[in-house]
């Protein structure tokens, strides 16, 4: 067999394309992200999946390979030119030929599905047409619904331009099949971010990823680990990058990673319609879950807030809830508090308890009407349609500035209050008897840089159950 | 080819679910009496089906479910009862056994889990065949994991002398219009997805063997006949009138759904699913809400006579339910209610006497002004006031909130009134305040409209009801899974 004419290996970004407000392409913002991101890769990869090309015109696939080949300093340019038909592929694999891509990267047809026979004339009839050009065989069954057939893979390689082929499926018995009958004339690049230290292990020779162009710096140093051997510090670096390569995986792919780089300050531009910048597939909730994990992986800095706890006497602590300290101690209710854990998952709890007919009860149902910006309160609940007896409103004390940190009240820290209360009605701690006469008030504060969620119940969780203890027993 | 079809294998099967006792034991008098509630609607029965939670049983349990649905029925109607197992071995046994116990017949599934091949799953059923006791098929791959194919099903229909029928749970219609074409004559096919009864019946089905007929077999017997005299108007409009029902039923978690509902009208003693199965689970509670709804609007949970407020008042409450209802100083009741996930509904209701506690907060409340969270007074009777949980920015988001969520919620409460879900006679000395979620991602404005609606039906009635009761708390505590308790 003779030597491929290209053998793609290393890490490869899988660059998306940015649009402007007005939806055409933002050629300085391409321009400027591949100026980011050029000096930690081997190479690029405009127009892949997460470059949206199935929303491109052949001019602009074309354009956006020119402006990737000007930029990349002599490094390899690896043009995605995929199609859903054969034509407009080849068409396209022989624009970037002209253009002076390295290579070319040529998804699985889709939308209809080609029998085993139809995805081989594809790959055949784009290789002779372009013999000179090398060729990435490249299956992402998530998208095209179906698989890259092993066995036609098998016979692709034998053509000599053919020269790799981009695995994007994660499933990694699929990756070993390709090695195991191809892996000898074709190079595989793992393209699924959360596999990449094991696919590295199993033979791979390199990497496209949408994340290449978030942390390519991570991506190099877990490639020369495994090359010397060092599974140790490539799982430890895998580990790190594992959640934020999950989301960008799981929730919007090419839409994730534009927020991500907003978040450091590199305008990538908006997607193209259908897709939405956020509140598609990739949710509210999960854009503030990025923002936290770059905060983790030191890529962009916190904004350094400090947790609030309230002061003073404990009686006086509920007036921001309407209850001052004379109507407490007049109404002879129960109050309590506690902290538990330290750092930025400490906890406090402070709490009232009382009459639901009295000014308890009206502070309460007032609270629901008052949704104060950044301090709303809701109703605690151990899953959504299990709320608990009695009736508990939980009102963070420091402003939820994000979804992040409102996702932190309204998930573990509600979970965690209702499971104290269910657990001290079990103890008896708070009598059965006040479940449908009293009500309760909880004042939560949370650190706002608050990132453990299993430490953040277990201390939310320790100090309600001390809070309730504290007011039940001590009290009485 | 000549015909194997029987006599008795046609009509309106239900799929009995199987009631335990407390020591997780089969409870022989509820079963008697779910039996007794059934039978006059009702063309045969089926114990221990997958419904009955055979999976869940041991051989021993089986055989006595199976005698005690042959005593309690008489022979009134065939008893098909369900005998299929994981190995050929046990189904053998089980099937042999049925025979002699006095079944007219046996429901087979696909052996599951380990996934045999089809030639297998033909030897598998070959043995079977040779007991002598006319088999029916049965293919549920929701379950078994295996979906016959039409030339597998046709095979098997042709070649074993005992195969009088089919039962088909896909849903595949594109299957049994396949089956139809190649055995309608032949043997008997039943279908046995709820959701397309209607349109398989119409297609030519000679039957069906039915979770939801535990709830309404006069409904099924009702379009049964008219199918078989062609009134496919009528076949349209009933299949329509429970579509919603069966949806709940075929796809969140059927045999709970099936318990639960008995329990709404009248079968008070039937027990919940067994483990791993658990209430709450895939039954979720506001498909509970949803179910006690839809049994509502047929008729099937009528009023009881209930105190609140010191006075005697009409209330549909469902049959296991104590009728003592909260005091309405301060009733908090909570609602939640999808899909999609972006459109879900999210209703902390607080709902009290205007001269109390609730009445005073609204009050101070509707003469403030809350930029972003406007309240809005969507109802005078009874006085309703809603108030947004997150800040509305935008048009699209105004909209979402003050019409459609504004819309599902006054819709809930005119209807919470005409089902005696809210008594006529307190609207004038209540309010109610309704803090509303609506995810920022909302784009489809009817699912706003009706999950708001369902979450508003729940909550009235939860805070009626006091519901959920610290029983259920406590059962579910440890099992609980909150949405957002857990990183992505």
């Amino acid at each position: 067999m003779t030597a491929k004419p290209f053998q793609p290996a290393g890490v490869n970004p899988a660059l998306v394309t940015p649009f402007s407000r007005d939806q055409s392409v933002d050629e300085e913002a391409f321009r400027a992200l591949i100026r980011h991101v050029l000096p930690d890769v081997d190479g690029l990869v405009p127009c892949g999946t997460t470059g949206e090309f199935n929303y491109l015109t052949p001019e602009e696939n074309k354009w956006l390979v020119q402006i990737a080949v000007e930029e990349s300093g002599g490094k390899p340019v690896i043009a995605g030119t995929g199609a859903p038909g054969t034509k407009l592929a080849t068409e396209l694999a022989r624009s970037a030929q002209e253009v002076g891509a390295t290579a070319c990267l040529v998804v699985c047809p889709y939308f209809l599905h080609p029998s085993d026979k139809g995805v081989f004339q594809h790959y055949y009839t784009i290789a002779k047409a372009l013999p000179d050009m090398p060729i990435i065989l490249y299956n992402i069954p998530q998208v095209v619904d179906a698989y890259l057939p092993r066995r036609v893979v098998e016979d692709l390689a034998d053509i000599p331009n053919i020269v790799g082929l981009k695995d994007s499926s994660g499933n990694l018995t699929y990756t070993m099949e390709i090695l195991e009958y191809a892996g000898d004339r074709l190079n595989v690049l793992i393209g699924h971010d959360e596999v990449v230290l094991n696919a590295l292990a199993g033979g791979a020779s390199g990497m496209i990823l949408a994340s290449a162009q978030v942390y390519p710096a991570t991506w190099q140093a877990i490639l020369s680990a495994v090359k010397s051997g060092d599974l140790e510090t490539a799982r430890a670096l895998q580990r790190c990058v594992q959640k934020l390569s999950r989301i960008f995986c799981r929730y919007g792919g090419g839409v994730a990673v534009k927020q991500a780089l907003k978040m450091m300050d590199i305008d990538a531009g908006r997607p193209r319609s259908p897709l939405k910048s956020v509140g598609g597939a990739l949710l509210h909730e999960d854009r503030a879950e990025i923002q936290l994990e770059l905060e983790k992986l030191g890529l962009i800095s916190h904004p350094g807030a400090e947790m609030r706890v309230l002061e003073g006497s404990l009686a006086s602590r509920f007036e921001s809830v309407g209850l001052d300290a004379r109507a407490i101690e007049s109404e002879k209710m129960r109050i309590g508090t506690a902290g538990a854990g330290d750092g930025v998952e400490a906890v406090q709890i402070d709490l009232v308890c009382g009459a639901k007919g009295g000014p308890a009860g009206e502070a309460w149902a007032y609270q629901l009407t008052y949704p104060r910006h950044g301090f709303e309160a809701l109703t605690t609940i151990l899953e959504p349609n299990l709320t608990v007896r009695p009736s508990t409103l939980i009102v963070p004390t420091n402003e939820l500035k994000d979804l992040r940190q409102a996702n932190m009240i309204y998930g573990p820290v509600q979970n965690a209050v209702a499971r104290a209360i269910v657990d001290k009605l079990i103890e008896g701690v708070l009598p059965e008897h006040l479940a449908y006469t009293e009500v309760l008030l909880v004042q939560a504060s949370i650190h706002p840089q608050a990132l453990d969620r299993r430490i953040l119940h277990r201390n939310t969780y320790q100090a309600t159950c001390a809070a309730l203890e504290n007011a039940f027993t001590e009290v009485a | 080819m000549k015909s194997k079809k029987t006599e008795w294998f046609k009509g309106i099967y239900p799929a009995l679910v199987t009631p335990f006792t407390a020591d997780d034991q089969i409870d022989e008098v509820t079963y008697r009496q779910l039996i007794r509630f059934v039978l006059p609607h009702v063309n045969g029965v089926v114990p221990c089906g997958t419904t009955g939670e055979f999976s869940s049983m041991s051989l021993g349990e089986k055989q006595h479910t199976i005698e005690i649905c042959l005593d309690e029925v008489a022979g009134s109607v065939p008893v098909l009862a369900g005998t299929g197992c994981q190995s050929t071995r046990e189904t053998l046994e089980l099937t042999a056994w049925a025979k002699e116990a006095g079944a007219a017949g046996a429901l087979v599934v696909t052996p599951y889990f380990l996934k045999p091949a089809y030639n297998e799953v033909f030897d598998h059923y070959r043995q079977i065949d040779r007991i002598g006791l006319p088999l029916v098929l049965y293919n549920i791959p929701q379950c078994a994991g295996t979906h016959y194919r039409w030339w597998t099903a046709e095979g098997m229909g042709l070649a074993f002398d005992n195969v009088i029928g089919m039962k088909d749970s896909s849903g595949d219609m594109p299957f049994f219009m396949a089956a139809l074409e190649k055995l309608r004559g032949t043997i008997g096919l039943f279908v046995g997805h709820d959701e397309v009864v209607g349109a398989a019946l119409l297609a030519g089905a000679d039957g069906a063997i039915l979770a939801s007929a535990n709830l309404v077999p006069d409904l099924w017997q009702e379009i049964y006949q008219a199918a078989q005299r062609g009134d496919i108007e009528q076949v349209r409009q009933r299949q329509k009138e429970i579509q919603i029902l069966t949806r709940i039923v075929v796809r969140k978690g059927g045999p709970q759904a099936a318990k639960e509902g008995l329990r709404m009208m009248g079968v008070t003693n039937m027990s919940n699913v067994r483990l791993p199965m658990i209430q709450g689970g895939e039954f979720e509670r506001e498909d509970y809400e949803d179910l006690r709804s839809q049994l509502e609007n047929l008729g099937k949970i009528g009023t009881q006579s209930v105190i609140l407020d010191g006075q005697e008042v009409p209330y549909a409450l469902p049959a296991d339910i104590t009728p003592t209802l909260q005091d309405l100083i301060l009733c908090v009741g909570e609602g939640f209610a999808g899909p999609p996930f972006s459109e879900v509904a999210h209703i902390d209701l607080v709902l009290g006497k205007k001269d109390g506690p609730v009445g005073r907060a609204l009050e101070r409340a509707r003469h403030e002004t809350r930029p972003g969270h406007e309240l809005a007074l969507i109802s005078e009777r009874p006085l309703t006031m809603l108030v947004p949980t997150v800040t509305v920015r935008g048009e699209k988001a105004r909209q979402l909130v003050y019409e459609e969520a504004a819309n599902g919620i006054t819709l809930a409460l005119e209807h919470a009134i005409t089902k005696h879900n809210l008594p006529a006679e307190i609207l004038d000395s209540i309010c109610l305040i309704a803090n509303v979620f609506v995810h920022p991602a909302a784009s489809i404005r009817q699912r706003v409209k009706i999950n708001n609606y369902k979450a508003m039906r729940g909550a009235i009635r939860k805070a009626l009801e006091g519901r959920p009761t610290i029983q259920e708390l406590v059962a579910e505590k440890e099992a609980a899974r909150h949405p957002f308790r857990y990183a992505p």
